[in-house]
């Protein structure tokens, strides 16, 4: 079974519970206006430049055939020497990415750790993801899925036996803001929700976390009424306020996506915090904000 | 504002404050110091001294001169009192540094050793030779004898040895040393400005006897540790619980102290010299020993964040909670304190040597990177290192000399480079013997002799065969260079064929300056390195520690001593780099070679710490020295309700899969880089070097660029 992976991670700590290995599966159903991995948007490989690294040596240019237009064939990577060019995106089996995430199993279970498919979205490789998810299983290795749950019910349903843990966002409530957003419209999103409530203790737990994008989300009222689709939810392990960050702009201007390249305004800390007092007694579920329990906080996230 | 110190607290802050005062004032008269802060303080500005026995050459050696001039410094010393401190005194001058014009060719060894000149040259080998200290004292025999009880036991050993003149001659300096001290004490005490107070009854008393509360027992040791220090820097820690725990529990008992009492007493102590303290671990039958002073003294050093050199014990029995509490002090305050040994893979490693279990376990981590056996042992730990990285540039030499590019293959280069390291091993043997056999008449160890097991009773210094066990170190620094340099050559050139043998040589030759050179130089930087995890970099650092290892283990010294490897620069990595030409790993000449054990900076894009911790557990020696994993952990490794369960995780991990000894950096990259525009602002700020920790601003700028930049790189920035 192959698969197309954007990155692979080790010893994170910011998807998921304890200490994890992270898949990155590449191409996604969503085209969220913050996305902060652009690279794994497109459910193919894509030349990546990056001009710090370019010694103008000319290598690629002359390798070229067809400099007007990209045609993806990548023979300017294997030219450039230093590294400014390359490719972003491989094709992996299951099986080597089940190795690659083997390599630290003796951190998983004393951490509370294990594996993350994340992405991309990874119900649109669902054999793929199936097949490392229950592979993991085999080994005792907890499975987490981080997915936009913009998928069949279905595919969903495919997978949720051989997850540990679901996480997944809610962006906001309204359908019409969310496809302006997102490209597409959040029913089947918030349907697939419900149904993981209907599913109740035979589903696995469920971490929704919403990301506080300035201009679009950050308000108390956008908050409050996704404080009240959670309370419709069976209890959540937590429920996450994560602020935008501008980290994937740069990867988005080497890989030439300029949709992806403007920073946005940051959330001010105080403004979150605000935010994150306002919905905390809103909730069913602990709340967290940027990965600290918000009783952890202490002026500033 | 914590309870730990009761009435006290004011008084703990107050001392802090002096401390800070001190640091700076260090930083402003003495300039950068890239190594510990040792509580060492600055003398009053008028102080004027002239040693009585010098030679023509400015400077001193043999025996009873070195006996001399130390006792007419302790007589001359400053006094220091501080009316919040229950100690008397602060060391202020290192005798070995006072001597002007001292080189070690100067010193008066009776047989030269320039036949290893050239190799000592060629390999950039620190041999050792002429060094002083790195083992340690057993304490206990101070704390149970005083310095009059070490005088008549030095009596009663010059009475046995009438006739034995090179006993004679140590016994007799040793007399005049313990004399000094008795004097430097009685001096202070009768000086000291609050007649009748306690601190002067038990100064008073401490001259002949030996110390008999927790109080006393904490002055006893600060005084040795400042009459150790002020001769040679020398001494060491100890198990501190361990040592103070029979006053501690009596005191208590008695209802002669409160928990107060000890905590200010502890703080006052450790405020004095941070030395490398041990804490926890097992006994010889893997027994717990972990005590209430165990908790006590991480919970002082939390709260006094200054500063530190504790080393938590773990192993397989220990108490697990005084585990979790030292990571939560370490993630609480990241400040790089405490430090994690191994007990487990440190007593089966030096059981290889020979040794029996009850043995090994009385060996505990009182260096920078390095174990011993109070009071018994004599090593020269970590003053002994082969730079790995200079063999290879050898070897790297003589494959591309004649120029024919049929001979190159990273198996013939690293044959050559076995064949030089060999010849670098025994180079370092022949230094060690000579070392022993003459070091004790350039300098003998007349302070570590009068607590160990032997020196006294045999008159024989510690270096010359006082002592019961001779286990020399000799480690290798720059394993992840030589590694990552054979990983490149491998994949780049023999398995990618991306550039030819004979471009990679002339960039290598020019320092990458030459027509495609610094292409070059980043194609082979960005080959997969030691510490990504299965690369052919990975395999290389394995088979170098594994044929370093089997080398240094083959054959004892030819004068039939024990040789134990390990993998350690110190904080030598930039002195030890400027020898080393361009290696083919992108590094360019004069860069500092890698640190420690440790896989260079940007080993992997993740920065995985799972993958860090697995290759240097990957690497160690195996014989009871070690290879220290130096962690600059992303301060949000802090974060989230499972911090300290993710941190336990990966220092259990490592020590499972037979790591050794963890020195962590926990400090986010906003604070070391405005620490590093402005270390003014940040007097405070204790970063982690190596084994050691040390006051940011007392690091010289091309050191703080190293800590700074190794902590960026970890946290992606």
């Amino acid at each position: 079974m192959i698969g197309l992976i954007s990155d692979i991670q080790r010893g994170s700590i910011h998807d998921g519970p304890g200490i994890r290995t992270v898949a990155f599966v590449k191409g996604c159903n969503l085209r969220c206006f913050w996305c902060h991995n652009p690279e794994a948007l497109l459910p193919r490989r894509q030349l990546s430049f990056n001009p710090g690294r370019c010694l103008h040596c000319g290598a690629c240019e002359r390798v070229c055939p067809s400099p007007s237009k990209c045609q993806s064939c990548f023979h300017c990577v294997d030219a450039c020497l230093a590294g400014a060019r390359t490719i972003s995106g491989c094709e992996r089996s299951a099986t080597d990415v089940v190795a690659e995430i083997l390599l630290d199993r003796p951190f998983y279970a004393t951490s509370g750790g294990g594996v993350t498919i994340s992405g991309g979205e990874p119900t649109m490789q669902a054999d793929f993801v199936a097949t490392i998810l229950g592979e993991c299983r085999r080994h005792g290795i907890h499975t987490a899925l981080e997915s936009n749950l913009c998928c069949p019910t279905a595919t969903l349903d495919r997978l949720l036996p051989l997850a540990d843990l679901i996480m997944a966002d809610i962006k906001c409530m309204d359908p019409q803001r969310h496809r302006e957003a997102t490209g597409t419209d959040n029913a089947t999103i918030l349907a697939n929700l419900r149904h993981l409530g209907r599913l109740g203790a035979a589903a696995p737990p469920l971490i929704i976390r919403t990301p506080i994008v300035t201009g679009f989300n950050d308000c108390v009222a956008e908050l409050s009424a996704i404080a009240a689709f959670l309370r419709e939810l069976p209890p959540l392990r937590y429920y996450e306020l994560l602020s935008y960050h501008p980290l994937g702009c740069q990867k988005a201007r080497e890989l030439g996506m300029q949709d992806f390249a403007q920073p946005l305004p940051a959330i001010p800390p105080s403004r979150i915090l605000e935010l994150a007092n306002a919905v905390a007694n809103q909730l069913p579920c602990p709340l967290y904000l940027n990965g600290k329990p918000i009783n952890q906080l202490e002026t500033s996230p | 504002m914590s309870t730990l110190f009761g009435p006290y607290t004011d008084r703990i802050e107050r001392l802090k404050t002096r401390k800070r005062e001190q640091t700076l004032a260090k930083k402003k008269n003495v300039g950068f110091a890239n190594e510990d802060d040792f509580g060492i303080v600055l003398p009053p500005d008028t102080f004027r001294f002239t040693f009585p026995a010098v030679d023509a050459n400015g400077f001193f050696t043999g025996i009873a001169n070195w006996a001399t001039n130390y006792a007419a410094l302790l007589d001359a010393y400053p006094l220091h009192y501080d009316a919040d401190d229950i100690i008397a005194g602060k060391w202020m001058f290192i005798l070995t540094r006072m001597r002007t014009g001292y080189t070690l060719s100067k010193a008066p060894f009776p047989f030269d050793f320039s036949h290893l000149h050239q190799e000592q040259e060629l390999y950039d080998l620190t041999t050792g030779i002429g060094k002083d200290a790195h083992f340690a004292p057993d304490h206990r025999i101070g704390l149970s004898l005083g310095w009059e009880g070490i005088r008549q036991k030095i009596l009663r050993a010059q009475a046995e040895h009438r006739g034995d003149a090179e006993a004679e001659e140590l016994l007799a300096a040793e007399i005049v040393v313990v004399e000094a001290v008795q004097r430097w004490i009685r001096r202070c005490a009768a000086c000291d400005p609050e007649p009748g107070s306690e601190r002067q009854r038990i100064n008073f008393k401490l001259v002949n006897d030996p110390p008999s509360s927790l109080r006393e027992a904490c002055q006893w040791m600060a005084w040795y540790n400042m009459a150790a220090r002020s001769y040679n820097k020398g001494g060491a820690g100890c198990q501190l619980d361990a040592m103070f725990r029979p006053f501690y529990e009596r005191d208590l008992a008695d209802g002669a102290i409160t928990r107060d009492d000890a905590a200010y007493f502890l703080a006052c102590f450790l405020l004095n010299d941070p030395r490398y303290y041990a804490i926890g671990g097992a006994d010889a039958e893997g027994r717990d020993t972990t005590c209430e002073l165990s908790f006590l003294l991480l919970e002082i050093t939390h709260e006094l964040k200054t500063s530190s050199n504790l080393t938590i014990r773990v192993h397989r029995n220990m108490d697990r909670r005084l585990f979790r509490r030292g990571v939560e002090v370490l993630l609480a305050d990241r400040l790089g304190y405490p430090r994690f040994s191994c007990d487990d893979t440190m007593i089966a490693g030096f059981m290889r040597n020979g040794y029996s279990r009850d043995l090994a376990a009385t060996r505990i981590p009182l260096g920078c990177s390095w174990s011993i056996i109070p009071g018994r042992e004599y090593t020269l730990n970590d003053v002994v290192k082969i730079n790995l990285a200079k063999v290879f540039s050898v070897a790297f030499d003589e494959i591309i000399a004649d120029g024919d590019p049929e001979r190159y293959s990273t198996e013939a280069l690293y044959e050559i480079f076995l064949k030089h390291l060999q010849r670098a091993v025994k180079c370092i043997a022949a230094g060690l013997d000579f070392h022993l056999a003459h070091q004790y008449r350039n300098e003998s160890e007349l302070l570590l002799n009068l607590l160990c097991h032997g020196p006294i009773e045999k008159g024989r210094d510690a270096a010359h065969g006082g002592v019961e066990f001779y286990n020399m170190c000799c480690d290798g620094a720059g394993l992840a260079t030589v590694a990552d340099s054979l990983g490149a050559l491998q994949t780049r050139i023999e398995q990618q064929k991306r550039v030819s043998w004979n471009q990679c040589v002339a960039a290598v030759k020019a320092d990458w300056q030459n027509d495609q050179g610094e292409a070059i130089r980043r194609f082979l930087a960005s080959a997969p390195k030691f510490g990504f995890g299965g690369s052919p970099a990975d395999a290389w650092a394995k088979r170098i520690s594994q044929d370093f290892t089997n080398m240094v283990k083959a054959d004892r010294t030819p004068g039939g001593r024990i040789m134990i490897p390990g993998l350690f620069s110190w904080a030598d990595a930039v002195r030890f780099g400027k020898s080393v030409p361009a290696t083919p790993n992108g590094r360019r000449a004069g860069e500092p070679i890698s640190h420690g054990a440790n896989p260079d900076a940007g080993f992997r894009h993740d920065g995985a710490a799972t993958a860090i911790v697995q290759a240097v557990a990957g690497i160690q020696c195996g014989y009871g020295n070690t290879a220290p994993l130096q962690m600059e952990l992303d301060a949000s490794y802090a974060n989230g309700p499972d911090a300290v369960e993710r941190v336990m995780a990966l220092f259990q991990g490592h020590f499972d899969l037979g790591g050794t000894l963890i020195n962590v950096n926990f400090i986010d990259a906003t604070t070391i880089r405005a620490a590093e525009k402005d270390p003014e602002k940040y007097p405070d700020l204790v970063v982690r070097v190596t084994g050691f920790t040390a006051y940011f601003i007392m690091l010289s700028p091309e050191f703080r660029k190293l800590v700074t930049s190794r902590i960026l790189e970890e946290a992606h920035e």
